[in-house]
């Protein structure tokens, strides 16, 4: 049976980019993703970058699948990983489709979303933001004609106005039930600091708009002056002193029960209402998928700007585990551009492990580091402020933690 | 608000209020959480809630999120038809 | 119900695929080949793909990507696959669980 060079786990921005360095460098790959398209999360996105052109997920997509495919890369599609086991070539990886040998192994798994439970969230017709996206756009149906979307934020923003592009009329955007356990973006004003701390550098005008009223305000003043009716952006009222309360319906979403809240997120009395809705989308932000990760004994860290926990590893995208390495939102949530170019590095610094020339090889990766950095400062979706800062601590404990007293790893 | 008895964890049907009760009452950790209300155990292998579960338990418990992964995966990390497990090709995709 | 996204603005036209029938619980659907088990209910406007194994409550698609498992299928009576993963063909014959029958409302 054959022993690839390298596996890759994950066929989006990240996945794809590695696959394409590494088979670059002359390395024998193979990437399997679960889904039934090549392109990950790629696949939904499609939003106006500030010069006015759009990014549509679905030809980068498709770009690097065709540039993967020409350098020899084999992918396949509908492959589910059961699990993990080291051995002296390297991995034994168990599929739904049987096992793969592979020197290396990269885990490019991406993000989940993480929901802001409801009563009545699991009633057919409610579905995380994401499900909608990816039916809107990668499947080209309409989840319903009318909806309400469950949580502020850049990336609720941004799907809504992918949703109208499809023909939905989102009927409003609100905030999930505040002073709860069970949601982290809790008050208005907590919600509206979330919102400037982000829009100057959201994506598209669209975005920039929602910034606009307060952008040089404090925002517990900017929520104070909210309207209570919310702001329209592109038609779509963005209400964040209303809270959904419940979700209702049985075999399918009626409707979502909101009340008015106040700035510290207490209830207005008597200000219960219903919007009917045919769908219900929960926003509640995404956050880091590491369960390979966590078959291995691959050291965690708990990082909140990341979005969860992360497998340490170091820029160069090596885990603690020998010849394991993550790249992408596995890493911590990040844009597209900036999971692509994490690919790149870890996908040079597979194949300079494996080639071993070390000076060539040295080179490209500070190079493809740079791009990392320069995507990073220029994203324009920034989920959480301060990444840059979490990144270079959690690199700085990987040095700590496995480089200084154990030289077991090849390269530096 | 009416939060007590919105379900955590889809797959189990575990409430908040279930898993509040059982933190308070064992003083305990996610993992904990897990093994005693099935939350986060079922078929999806707690992908959906477990980040929630985590933020329960540091919320309830006053203490901030721990660094190990709490919901310890244990393979296989799909649920696999006995065929894909002994390398048959009758798979649950 | 036809919930189709034939003509987008920016991603352009999708009318040229190929239509096939799918049967959901004994009923015949439209489907169009390269849609999911997911996607093709979802455009018909079937919300509910299976029943919850204990509760019964209804239960269809949260993520649409194959984290939740929440939208389990029986497929030719024979292997449980989620919808959103799974690429229809024609005459594709699926099952909800637990004894679930009736496919709209
Ligand atoms: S909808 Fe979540 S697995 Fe299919």
């Amino acid at each position: 049976m054959k022993v690839w060079n390298l596996l890759i786990v994950g066929a989006g921005p990240a996945g794809l980019n590695a696959a394409i360095a590494a088979a670059g460098e002359g390395l024998k790959v193979k990437i399997i993703d679960e889904f039934n398209r090549i392109g990950g999360r790629l696949l939904g996105q499609l939003h106006q970058e500030p010069n006015g052109e759009w990014w549509n997920g679905i030809d980068v997509a498709n770009r690097l699948h065709e540039k993967a495919i020409t350098l020899g890369v084999k992918i396949e599609s509908g492959v589910s990983v059961y699990d993990l086991e080291q051995s002296e070539f390297g991995w034994k990886v168990y599929t739904s489709e049987g096992m793969e040998k592979t020197e290396k192994l990269l885990l490019a798994t991406g993000a989940t979303e993480v929901p802001t439970p409801i009563p009545g969230w699991t009633i057919p017709g409610v579905m995380s933001i994401g499900a909608a996206q990816v039916m809107g756009n990668v499947h080209r149906v309409k989840p319903g004609n009318t909806c309400v979307i469950i949580g502020a934020n850049v990336l609720s923003i941004a799907i809504a106005n992918e949703l109208r592009l499809c023909g939905v009329e989102v009927k409003e955007i609100v905030i999930s039930q505040p002073n709860s356990s069970l949601t982290h973006s809790g008050t208005p004003e907590k919600v509206m600091e979330s919102l400037l701390q982000l829009t100057h550098l959201a994506p598209s005008v669209l975005l920039r708009q929602a910034g606009r009223v307060a952008k040089y305000i404090h925002p517990s003043l900017a929520v104070k002056f909210y309207p209570k009716n919310g702001m329209n952006i592109l038609d779509i009222p963005i209400k964040i002193k209303t809270a959904a309360t419940e979700i209702i319906g049985d075999k399918k979403v009626k409707g979502v029960k909101t009340v008015n809240i106040r700035s510290n997120g207490e209830i207005i009395p008597n200000t219960e209402r219903i919007t009917e809705a045919d769908f219900v989308c929960i926003a509640g932000g995404l956050a880091p998928l590491p369960e390979l990760a966590a078959l291995t004994s691959c050291e965690f860290k708990f990082v909140h700007e990341l979005g969860g926990h992360i497998p340490l590893h170091s820029e160069r995208m090596e885990t603690n585990e020998p010849n394991l390495f993550v790249a992408g939102n596995i890493t911590g949530v990040e844009s597209a551009k900036v999971a692509m170019a994490q690919g790149t590095v870890a996908g040079l610094t597979i194949a300079s492990e494996i080639k071993g020339n070390k000076k060539h090889s040295d080179s490209a990766i500070e190079e493809a580091l740079l791009t990392v950095r320069k995507e990073r400062e220029e994203a324009l979706i920034q989920f959480q402020p301060n990444i840059a800062r979490a990144r270079e601590l959690i690199y700085q404990q990987f040095e700590l933690d496995w480089k200084a007293e154990s030289p077991k790893r090849s390269i530096s | 608000m009416a939060g007590e008895k919105t379900i955590v964890c889809r797959c189990e049907e575990v409430t908040l209020e279930t898993i509040v009760d059982t933190i308070e009452q064992y003083s305990c950790s996610s993992r904990e959480v897990k093994l005693r209300t099935r939350a986060g155990m079922g078929y999806c292998g707690g992908r959906t809630c477990r980040n929630v579960i985590d933020r329960i338990v540091a919320a309830t418990n006053g203490e901030p999120i721990k660094d190990e992964l709490q919901l310890s995966y244990r393979s296989p990390i799909r649920p696999a038809t006995f065929e894909v497990l002994g390398g048959g090709h009758e798979n649950e995709s | 119900m036809r919930m189709r996204v034939d003509h987008h603005p920016v991603l352009g036209k999708q009318t040229d695929r190929k239509q096939v029938t799918i049967f959901f619980n004994g009923k015949p659907y439209d489907a169009y080949e390269g849609d999911t088990i997911a996607s093709a209910m979802m455009a018909q406007g079937v919300y509910a793909l299976r029943q919850h194994e204990v509760s019964g409550n209804a239960r269809g698609v949260y993520c649409n990507i194959g984290h939740c498992y929440e939208c389990r299928v029986k497929v030719e009576d024979r292997k449980v696959v989620r919808a959103c993963l799974t690429t229809v063909y024609h005459g594709m014959e699926i099952d909800s669980l637990s004894g679930f029958s009736e496919g709209n409302e």
